[in-house]
């Protein structure tokens, strides 16, 4: 699409002045979930998290009273309020053999209601991966864990600075996987009970099973990551659903400025990609290439912090909760989001605002009046705050403006009534 | 002769091994043991924190400070430990020495099928217990974080 293309052009030149900022979370994630530190860790340390949130859209129904999802609230997409522990997680972490640090294991359980366990999957194991440190520089981690890539999929979710994920994250990303049972929820449905999630089985949560080889190195103030990855693409599941493979590929490249673990202080700049290809759910005898790639930087010192990121991607581009017969496609879109934050000095308050955009190619594989290929665009501008009770426990507020469009009239007449959105959250780590 | 001589030196030599960490610090008013036989992780930290609290509270040249390692807390003092670069630091700038124990190593190496690379700042005695015993009743105060 020729928007796309000039949006790309524009983006990546906007992005590089990003980068050239010397101004978010700098952690290195692949370190910090795949590894323990040598010679101290424990045989088998305890942890997790629990998230409990209330959120409330206040989008208009369409001209038949019925709502799409981004209306609705999730993962039920019922109703447009509500209370919900979104996570609750446990795990064990550490080396079963202390006395050898070349060997370390990770293990984590999703017991809250999300999309990870809101289908027939039911409760899920998220992570259960072994990591072998023999090779210098080329540690190997196998299991199910999360896959190299873009910033917020792959950073531990409890120290994420918002509640809701950017659009592109959420539609490009973060992948659903259909079953041929699956059918489209259509038409948009009224609330209290309008059941618009189509989907029946775990998200893929940012997660694969497979091999990935990986370190980092330290030059002087700076560390350099790489990760390679060959996984099913078959997101939470333990087995393989088709012989295809997914490879992922990333780099991170981290001056240090001081600090220690998820909120470690420091300017990252990262690169990704990530090429599979998926089977048709509905007629295997298809199939098409998925491709994602994106680039980004992070930057923290407080007071402040920034980050931003671009990202793009081919074939099997998410159409919408409620579609999952449209997921097999051809599509191309592409995204960005720019956000920031700002430590009140001598406070335990944390302002924080962010900008996302994602454009879309809208499918409409069956006849009718909107067929053929249109294009969406989704903007959303989140302003956020968050109060530190300590460095376990924050409650995170946040309100969303949202401005929805589409190039089909169908699609269009539903994404006009699209509005704001508000969201507080607890967390607590244990 | 040549046999009480050889005896003379042999106790000599005992002798200056088994004081020649105390005479690094011959100004030294308090003197202090620190004991790590535990595997929690968090001990490791602590130790450090107090080996290093004690060099900032009374100076480096005013305190003797050794941490003896044994147990399970002599990771510790392996190479590859998380927190070599402090023990260096306390090594080289507070004077703290870091004791291994040998009869803990010689149960590693056992259960590891090879010998442990041990952090080349560490002293390696034959008994870590043995050691602090000995320390206390040179007049060491001995602490347990």
């Amino acid at each position: 699409m020729t928007s796309i293309k000039r949006n790309k052009l524009l983006l990546a030149a906007g992005l590089t002045g990003c980068l050239l900022l010397p101004s978010a979370h700098a952690a290195n994630w692949l370190m910090l979930q795949g590894t323990e530190p040598a010679g101290e860790a424990a045989r088998a340390k305890v942890w997790g998290f629990i998230q409990a949130q209330y959120q409330n859209d206040s989008s208009d129904p369409n001209a038949g009273g019925g709502y799409i999802p981004p209306k609705l609230i999730g993962p039920n997409l019922d109703d447009q309020s509500g209370f919900n522990v979104n996570r609750a997680r446990i795990g064990v972490r550490g080396t079963g053999f202390p006395l050898d640090s070349k060997v370390n294991y990770f293990i984590l359980a999703e017991l809250g209601n999300n999309g990870i366990t809101n289908g027939d999957d039911g409760k899920h194991m998220t992570d259960a991966s072994i990591t072998l440190n023999h090779i210098d520089g080329a540690r190997v981690r196998m299991g199910l864990f999360k896959y190299p890539g873009a910033e917020e999929g792959l950073q531990a979710i409890h120290v994420f600075d918002y509640i809701n994920f950017t659009t592109v994250t959420n539609q490009l990303l973060l992948e659903r996987f259909p079953r041929s049972t699956d059918l489209n929820h259509l038409p948009p449905a009224p609330t209290p009970n309008a059941d618009m999630n189509a989907f029946e089985k775990s998200v893929g949560a940012f997660r694969d099973v497979g091999i990935q080889v990986f370190d980092t190195f330290k030059v002087n103030d700076w560390e350099h990551s790489y990760a390679i990855m060959v996984g099913n693409g078959n997101g939470l599941n333990y087995g393989d659903n088709d012989d295809n493979k997914d490879l992922y590929l990333y780099w991170s490249s981290e001056k240090v400025f001081g600090g220690k673990g998820g909120r470690r202080e420091g300017l990252k700049l990262f690169a990704w990609n990530q090429d599979g290809t998926r089977t048709n759910a509905y007629d295997r005898t298809q199939e098409q290439d998925r491709t994602r790639t994106g680039v980004g930087v992070k930057y923290l010192k407080r007071p402040f912090r920034a980050s931003a990121e671009y990202m793009q991607g081919d074939g099997m581009i998410f159409q919408g909760q409620h579609r999952p017969e449209h997921m097999f496609n051809n599509g191309e879109a592409e995204g960005f989001y720019v956000e920031g934050g700002w430590y009140i000095p001598n406070t335990k308050w944390e302002i924080d605002l962010r900008y996302d955009t994602y454009t879309r190619d809208e499918f409409h594989p069956t006849s009718g009046p909107n067929q053929g290929i249109h294009e969406s665009d989704f903007d959303t501008i989140t302003v956020g705050t968050q109060y530190h009770f300590n460095k376990k426990t924050r409650i995170n507020a946040e309100y969303s403006a949202r401005d929805y469009e589409s190039e089909s009239p169908g699609p269009s007449a539903q994404q006009i009534g699209v509005k704001d959105r508000f969201a507080i959250q607890v967390t607590h780590i244990f | 002769m040549i046999k009480i001589t050889k005896t003379i030196m042999l106790l000599l030599f005992v002798t200056l091994t088994s004081n020649i960490y105390a005479a690094d610090k011959p100004f030294a008013e308090k003197k202090v043991v620190l004991q790590i036989s535990d595997s929690d992780p968090f001990k490791q930290t602590l130790v450090l924190n107090v080996a290093s609290n004690l060099i900032k509270g009374y100076g480096p040249d005013k305190v003797d400070v050794e941490i003896v390692a044994f147990g399970p807390g002599l990771r510790l003092m392996f190479d590859e430990n998380h927190n070599k670069g402090r023990i260096s630091g306390l090594v080289d700038n507070g004077g703290v020495r870091f004791t291994a124990c040998g009869n803990t190593i010689k149960k590693v190496s056992k259960k590891l099928g090879g010998k442990p690379v041990m952090n080349k700042k560490a002293n390696i005695v034959p008994g870590g217990a043995v050691r602090i015993i000995d320390l206390v009743s040179q007049g060491y105060v001995l602490i347990k974080p």
